[in-house]
């Protein structure tokens, strides 16, 4: 059993409920825990992405530093801090090496964390779940988990833009990556390739302007139906809200027909476990994946 | 209660005779033992705002000083704080800061409650200056985080021991009226997530069948010697 220090990340606990109770759930299963930091702060993606003024990666390194400090508490851990949101893991990642490689910003940005007794030392690595299941359980384990085969399920894997760019941040490579291919034939799925893959879903655009996002999703949603995937699997809330929501939206404005649920790649995992299906929250999709999992008989 | 905040090396060897503190600048000769708030009294000052329980409850009596040699800014109530030599003090009586009306009928305890009646919570740098500033020792940051987390419960729990005395929202980059959002949050987790404890309809239901009725009309009648008497003899948990 290895206790990993988790960072939940804001969304985690609001919006994709389901993407960290499943994601916990199988960490469990396969002996690798993922342990909520008991108080944690935003990772500052808000502030810290903007410009470089020191004073915005403060929430950042604190969470480090902070995670350093559970690390030492939890047993038979490794000096990883492990998020499931794909925002979160960049802004820390691109963080946690500009500090590194820059020891007189980090100094600055200690002294502030210093009368806190939360200085931090360049000495945590930051790491998505997936990277975890790739790298350090391996797919082989995962496999031997699955007691209920994703059968009929053809997946189409959705990495968007956080988990493959910038250098600093990336967890696969760029052009060809395979993480998620991987986790879905292990799990008795079927791959469905899509070259929109990581196609923008539009990110905050869902906040200003919604027809940006409407065009990018309606593509992305094409694109995978075409090649006849009847699941889309996703690794980040925010793609998660835009795939789910705007189609909903399209099937209202258009009239459109078909949709295809948005899975996080940790509830697809928590089935083909056999996890308790409520787990998933499914009720809080707007295309359900309860009717694609009555469709294949999946029970 | 507050925690005395400044037991410094200057205190031990300064707590008898007379110590020098500048009160809004000017200097004054006060004995080492007083409060700030009963020095500020004996330099002849009179208190008709900021100050009210003096006891360390009520959260009136802010007051932010700094010391000789030290750049940081030390906060304190100044009922519950020693005079300190080469103290230099203010008081900050009153810390405006808006306050939105809502109806606790109608909300659900969550992120977006907290953000639609505070949406200056999502500013929150994560500096921690208003956990610093505290005289409650309260992690203030945390439970700022914790409302917009929409962990309403954890947020109700660490803001408990609040006097909204404010310092925390003078502090803040942000801008946010700290103390407000806590009693919101507090609010929403009685309302909503507290459970009611089961003896709770029993007293009700006691009360209306005026099970206590004689005993109020007993107090009621009793003189005032009475009934300072019997508050001095009460049962204490
Ligand atoms: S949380 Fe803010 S208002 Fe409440 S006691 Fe602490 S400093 Fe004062
Ligand atoms: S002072 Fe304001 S910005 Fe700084 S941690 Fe506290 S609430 Fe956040
Ligand atoms: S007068 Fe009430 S807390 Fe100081």
């Amino acid at each position: 059993m290895v206790n990993y220090s988790y960072f939940p990340g804001c969304n985690l606990k609001t919006n994709a409920k389901g993407f960290e109770k499943s994601a916990i759930a199988v960490s469990k299963k396969l002996e690798a825990e993922l342990v909520e930091i008991p108080n944690w702060n935003c990772c500052g993606t808000v502030h810290t992405m903007t410009a470089d003024n020191l004073m915005k990666r403060i929430a950042p390194v604190r969470v480090l530093a902070r995670s350093r400090k559970h690390v030492e508490e939890l047993e038979n851990s490794s000096q990883d801090i492990v998020t499931l949101c794909s925002m979160c893991n960049s802004t820390l990642k691109i963080v946690n090496s500009e500090v590194l490689v820059d020891p007189e910003k980090l100094e600055v940005i200690n002294f502030q964390l210093e009368d806190d007794e939360e200085t931090y030392s360049s000495d945590m690595e930051v790491k998505h779940f997936l990277e975890i299941l790739r790298d350090n359980i391996g797919f082989a384990k995962i496999a031997n988990k699955v007691v209920k085969p994703l059968k009929g399920f053809k997946v189409t894997p959705y990495y968007g833009c956080m988990l493959l760019h910038p250098e600093e941040a990336k967890i696969d490579d760029e052009e060809m990556p395979s993480v998620l291919e991987n986790l879905i034939e292990s799990l008795g799925a079927e791959v469905v390739f899509s070259p929109l893959f990581k196609y923008c879903c539009g990110s905050y655009h869902i906040v200003s302007d919604e027809d940006i996002v409407t065009r990018q999703v309606q593509k992305i949603i094409d694109s995978a139906m075409i090649r006849g995937a009847n699941a889309l699997a996703v690794a980040c809330p925010l793609c998660a809200y835009n795939l789910d929501q705007q189609q909903k939206m399209l099937m209202e404005k258009t009239g459109k027909k078909e949709a295809i649920p948005i899975f996080y790649f940790s509830q697809l995992m928590a089935l083909a476990m056999g996890e308790p299906v409520e787990i998933n929250h499914f009720e809080d999709h707007k295309i359900d994946p309860r009717i694609l999992l009555k469709e294949l008989k999946f029970k | 209660m507050s925690k005395a905040k400044t037991e410094s090396k200057n205190t031990k060897k300064e707590t008898t005779g007379n110590v020098k503190i500048y009160i809004m600048g000017s200097a004054y000769e006060v004995p080492a033992t007083l409060t700030i708030m009963k020095a500020m009294e004996y330099a002849g000052y009179k208190f008709t705002r900021g100050s009210g329980c003096r006891a360390g409850f009520c959260g009136a009596c802010s007051t932010v000083y700094r010391k000789e040699g030290d750049f940081r800014i030390y906060t304190a109530l100044a009922c519950q704080t020693m005079v300190e030599d080469g103290m230099v003090l203010t008081q900050l009586p009153f810390v405006p800061a808006d306050k939105p009306t809502y109806d606790i009928n109608n909300l659900t305890p969550s992120a977006n409650t907290i953000l639609r009646f505070y949406p200056e919570v999502a500013r929150c740098l994560s500096c921690n200056a208003c956990s610093k500033v505290c005289p409650q020792d309260i992690q203030v940051m945390d439970y700022i985080q914790f409302s917009l987390q929409g962990q309403i419960d954890k947020a109700a729990e660490e803001s408990f021991d609040c006097v909204s005395c404010g310092l925390c929202a003078i502090r803040c980059p942000a801008e946010i009226p700290q103390y407000h959002v806590a009693e919101l949050a507090r609010r929403l987790y009685g309302k909503y997530l507290m459970i009611a404890p089961s003896y709770l309809d029993e007293r009700i239901k006691e009360i209306i069948d005026g099970k206590y009725e004689d005993g109020f009309k007993e107090l009621m009648a009793l003189s005032k010697e009475k009934l300072e008497e019997r508050y001095k003899n009460r049962d204490k948990e």
